[in-house]
């Protein structure tokens, strides 16, 4: 790109002072009106703003303190200096910090603050040398593929809930991959990180950087951190590769860009699924903290206590309903109809019974007469066949007595032969006892000669020191008694 | 019983078993369930819990370098002499 030299306002028409010379002359066959001074700087800067041009120069000076509506500062080369200023809003979307020593493009107009009767250049865009280039490039690529729906806000995915395993591609040096990597480790220490530490900046990048989407994808990662930490415009020019950006289009799972650079994005963070503003950022959203999971865990553990629990009491209260019941806990009240029925029947029986009983009586008292009218009847013609029988009877039994009398008679004569034959043994037993008995008798020895010898106590004497002389005896005999005297 | 369509807890990821927990706290809530199904999920339940509480506390981030040599972590006091 060019740089457009600025053009001279004035070329033809001479020096300001000319301008004021010739309007003097002008007016000096009449009276000469001169201008106010801010008239005539109000000409001035009508003129001044006409001109709008870009320039480049070097900063040498810059100021931009937070309260100014506005950033100052003094573009230079070797032959002169412009005041610039740009107002804050439009120099913060520029994107670059300006630094003493830079070399800038700015593209605005001349103007004036009559106040101070001061010049200046507004700048309405501010880039840094040479980026132009590169930006008009990005920016085709960019509408490039765009036009293929690649930056479609509908082909970007949603990332898994819970990832396992989680790709992170970067620079293995420096700042971000640590970020990243602490940041995961304290948030969500659940997923396992595949890392491939691949070149971020200079010509091999883009490949690099595409290798290592593929090498992380092809070890199972569910989601990818294309991620790098803060740098100029160029550092960033591989993120804007259209090879890259292609991959990571075409990644099969979800990519997530934390590439530091605000405000602009690069392709990549056009085609990404989701674009963060740091790698830290990237981190953040790639997975919900664990915090969270452990609330998330509790609340499920509270529910599933108070559901279980809120089953288990609503099933012992229905249980409970029932068995409160009367049915189970009055015993009358499931019978209670029963009984008192049967204590009503008991009671119409109870009445029905004397009733009853009389009409029974009657039947009886009736059948009783009636029993006694047959009765004499019945007891003639019984007694007529009684007798009869017993005549019969009598003739039988004469018949049989007479039978029987003469077996009672022989039987009376066996009877007898036989009974007194009957007592034979025992008499002769008794005869045989008899006779021991009358030989063991002490009559017996009494007559065989022996004597018992009483005194007249009727003691025994069987002794001779039993008398002395002179004593009575009574000595028995067979016989008789003797009476004695011993001498 | 049923036991046997239940997947063993150790061979399920993180999500599928926190989707069946949730399932789970669902199906007890509804309150449609016969006393003993909700007895066998309420178990079923607890052992996904306390499966998963344990992986939260053993967690530790794993990096497998795949590509590159991962530099080690500076520690803060050399992070703050080196310009980054």
């Amino acid at each position: 790109m060019s740089v457009l030299k600025p053009k001279d306002p004035f070329e033809g028409q001479g020096t300001l002072d000319d301008l004021f010379e010739q309007a003097g002359r002008e007016q000096k066959p009449a009276e000469p009106t001169a201008l106010t001074v801010t008239q005539a700087m109000n000409l001035a800067k009508g003129a001044l703003e006409k001109v709008r041009v870009t320039v480049m120069g070097e900063v040498s000076e810059f100021n931009d303190k937070p309260g100014y509506k506005a950033a100052y500062f003094t573009l230079g080369d070797e032959g002169a200096s412009m005041s610039c200023q740009m107002w804050r809003n439009k120099y913060s979307a520029s994107g670059v910090e300006l630094r003493r020593g830079m070399l800038v493009e700015v593209t605005g107009y001349f103007s004036s603050y009559i106040v101070k009767g001061r010049m200046q250049f507004m700048v309405n865009k501010l880039v840094i040398a040479g980026e132009g280039d590169l930006r008009m490039k990005v920016a085709q690529i960019a509408r490039k593929l765009e036009a293929e729906g690649l930056m479609d806000p509908r082909r970007k995915r949603a990332l898994p809930v819970l990832p396992e395993r989680i790709g992170l591609v970067t620079s293995p040096r420096g700042k971000a991959v640590w970020d990243v990597i602490r940041t995961l480790r304290r948030r969500y220490p659940l997923a396992r990180i595949l890392f491939a530490g691949v070149t971020v900046e200079g010509d091999r990048a883009p490949l690099e950087l595409a290798r290592g989407l593929d090498t992380v994808v092809a070890a199972g990662a569910q989601m990818v951190l294309l991620v790098r930490g803060g740098g100029s415009y160029e550092d960033f020019m591989p993120f804007n590769d259209e090879g890259l950006a292609r991959a990571v289009a075409a990644c099969p799972v979800p990519v997530v860009t934390g590439i530091g650079h605000e405000p602009d994005n690069s392709i990549c963070d056009m085609v990404a699924d989701l674009r963060c503003s740091t790698p830290t950022a990237a981190a953040e959203k790639s997975a919900p903290s664990i915090d969270e999971i452990a609330a998330r865990l509790g609340a499920c553990g509270s529910k599933l206590a108070a559901a279980f629990g809120a089953q288990m009491q609503d099933a012992a209260h229905r249980v409970e309903v029932c068995r409160a019941r009367p049915v189970f806990n009055d015993s009358h009240a499931l019978l209670g109809t029963c009984e008192q029925g049967i204590d009503v029947l008991g009671d119409r029986l109870s009445a029905a019974l004397p009733g009853m009983m009389d009409v029974r009586a009657q039947r009886t008292a009736a059948a009783d007469q009636r029993l006694r009218a047959i009765g004499p009847r019945l007891a003639q013609g019984q007694l007529q066949r009684t007798a009869a029988v017993e005549d019969r009877l009598r003739r039988a039994a004469e018949l049989v007595g007479a039978r029987q009398e003469s077996q009672a008679e022989a039987a009376c004569t066996r009877l007898v032969r036989e009974g007194g034959a009957l007592l034979d043994r025992p008499q002769a037993q008794v005869a045989r006892y008899a006779q021991a008995l009358e030989s063991l008798s002490p009559l017996a020895v009494l007559s065989r000669g022996y004597a018992v010898a009483r005194d007249d106590a009727g003691r025994l004497v069987n002794r001779v020191s039993d008398v002395s002389s002179g004593d009575a005896l009574h000595v028995q005999v067979s016989d008789g008694t003797i009476d004695a005297r011993v001498i | 019983m049923g036991q046997e369509s239940y997947t063993a807890i150790d061979e399920m990821t993180f999500a599928q078993a926190l989707a069946e927990l949730e399932g789970i706290v669902r199906a007890l809530e509804s309150n449609t369930l016969e006393l003993e199904d909700s007895l066998e999920r309420y178990e079923r339940g607890v052992a996904l819990l306390r499966a998963l509480q344990g992986r939260l506390t053993d967690a530790q981030s794993k990096v497998d370098s795949l590509l590159g040599q991962l530099e080690p972590e500076k520690d803060d006091e050399t992070a703050d002499t080196t310009l980054s």
